[in-house]
């Protein structure tokens, strides 16, 4: 009854090694299928949601407020699939944002850099020189890419539970030691660490709720009470204060909202120089 | 049967777990040794080398060759250390000294900073303020330690086999990971990997050697043939290679000697 999120600094191996676990543990594989579902639901292309985990945006790019949409979406989707317990999660950004749940072993997976650079070289047909450059600039692209995102840096060891590189340990190794780390006693759910899990759940629910009309909100769930945080200008304060009870209030599992607007000085001076 | 280095910040539990892994596999357990070894053999005094191998070089120090002398120093005590095979080492570096050794199994063990303040605060008995700036320094000296020395970050993961981190883990959890790890084939002492070990012992200890009178050489010993490089061509002249020779006198196990002043240095030399 216990979750494990896998990520790694190259998406196939990551998606080998989470489908061996899933295999290997008798778990369910949580992967970049769900996409398709959150598509269907917003009506995104599947694609652009694939992009928004792999890219972040840009000034000519990717607009700020769309990406971030997209990825509440996909959040939204993967907690409340990962309610239902024993499951490989993996190649959906979950290291980043299911924090301070016991039961979930989080792992990072490190590819064997030389093996990669070899495949690139072959690959690519490029010179070796230009296959280790363009391993290290995808791996500052990733650190850069969950410091947009969530900011937390995914390329820091203390995010995780385990880190195993795979240059000298075997995958099928690797498979073993988290198989057996997630038998330990500390990995199965307690009352505390299931109602962790469902307030990240119903606050993840509430925000890809509000996002579309209110972009900066931030949500924050505890046992039934949502705490959202936003701007306006002072005038719309109440205004927008009562849009979000009634929106978030008919959420299920919502029993309380409290809403905290702060003034919008930016757009508060923009207005007072017209 | 395997060479086990355990990278650690202060107050992370990475002594608990060296010291439990070695007494469940029955290993050497190596640290403050390989310091004392080292002063022993190259007549340093123990604080001077303490200070060269965890503080951060200054600007000035990091011109100077003293404190690259002192690592030589350290690099071969330690290579000797742990050429016999069966040794837990948790001090300092040992991940990046060891290099090029196939059986050696890099761990790194991180724990929570406010849970290392906790440890610091009980141990030393001072404040909460004090002890996050000391923890905090601390980890930040050895981080420009490292890249002055390697030009690596000692947070990179890809330094390292294992990472196992100190919260939901406990030490015990941490030392079964280890003696697993310790068990897999590919971290077996194979008659080619010993030979490894001891081609890195005698290069570090070549290093040793010269390294006050040469303070740019880098070593690669290949079965016992040593190749001796220089930056500048002209360094090694047919006195300056005399010079060397004797000043390699001593050392056993060198087959043969090559001298490659000006020549690229192999990426697997000391």
């Amino acid at each position: 009854m216990s979750i494990i999120i896998i990520s790694s600094d190259s998406y196939g191996i990551g998606r080998d090694m989470a489908k061996s676990t899933a295999e290997a543990m008798g778990y369910d594989f949580l992967g970049r299928e769900i996409l398709g579902r959150v598509a269907v639901k917003y009506e995104i292309p599947e694609e652009r949601l694939i992009k928004a985990l792999e890219e972040y945006p840009s000034f000519f790019g990717k607009s700020l407020k769309l990406w971030n949409r997209h990825l509440a979406y996909i959040q939204e989707a993967v907690m409340s699939d990962l309610l239902k317990d024993n499951l490989v999660c993996q190649g959906l950004a979950a290291h980043l944002y299911v924090l301070g749940v016991s039961h979930a072993l989080r792992v990072h997976i490190l590819s064997d850099a030389e093996e990669s650079v070899r495949q690139l070289v072959s690959q690519e047909g490029i010179s070796t020189e230009k296959a280790r450059k363009r391993f290290n600039r995808e791996k500052k692209h990733r650190r850069r890419w969950s410091m947009e995102a969530f900011n937390l840096d995914e390329t820091d060891p203390s995010q995780y539970d385990l880190v195993i590189s795979l240059s000298k340990i075997d995958p099928d190794e690797a498979v073993k030691l988290i198989g057996e780390t997630i038998s330990y006693r500390r990995f199965k759910p307690m009352t505390y660490s299931i109602k962790c899990i469902h307030d990240i759940e119903l606050a993840a629910r509430v925000r890809a709720t509000l996002l579309e009309r209110f972009p900066d909100v931030r949500v924050h769930a505890s046992s039934g009470v949502v705490v959202v945080r936003t701007t306006a200008l002072k005038r719309e304060k109440k205004k927008r204060a009562n849009i979000i009870r009634e929106v978030a209030g008919g959420i299920p599992g919502v029993e309380y909202v409290e809403v905290h607007v702060i003034n919008d000085f930016f757009r508060q001076s923009a207005e007072s120089f017209r | 049967m395997a060479i086990i280095t355990i990278s650690r910040g202060s107050y992370s539990k990475g002594k608990e777990v060296a010291e439990k892994v070695a007494e469940r596999l029955g290993y050497r357990c190596l640290s403050r040794e390989v310091i004392l070894e080292a002063s022993d053999r190259y007549h340093i005094p123990e604080i001077k080398l303490i200070k060269a191998i965890h503080d951060a070089p200054s600007l000035l120090e990091r011109l100077g060759r003293s404190r690259r002398s002192f690592i030589a120093y350290y690099q071969s005590a330690l290579a000797s250390a742990v050429r016999e095979d069966n040794v837990v080492y948790h001090g300092l570096a040992g991940h990046l000294l060891l290099k090029g050794v196939p059986h050696v199994i890099k761990i790194r063990i991180i724990a929570n900073l406010g849970e290392r303040v906790k440890s610091e605060m009980k141990r030393e008995g001072m404040g909460e303020k004090e002890a996050r700036t000391l923890i905090i320094k601390d980890d930040e000296e050895r981080r420009k330690w490292t890249q002055s020395l390697y030009g690596v970050d000692p947070w990179d993961s890809s330094l390292y086999d294992l990472i196992i981190h100190i919260y939901k883990f406990s030490v015990s959890d941490a030392v079964d990971f280890i003696c697993q790890a310790a068990g897999m084939p590919q971290f077996k002492t194979t008659r080619e990997n010993q030979q490894k070990i001891d081609d890195l012992a005698l290069a570090s200890q070549v290093k040793a050697a010269l390294i006050e009178a040469f303070s740019d050489v880098a070593v690669l010993s290949e079965y016992g043939n040593v190749l001796i490089y220089t930056k500048s061509e002209d360094r090694l002249s047919q006195k300056q290679e005399e010079k060397a020779r004797t000043l390699l006198k001593g050392i056993k196990g060198i087959n043969n000697m090559e001298f490659h002043p000006g020549v690229p240095v192999s990426t697997n030399a000391v």
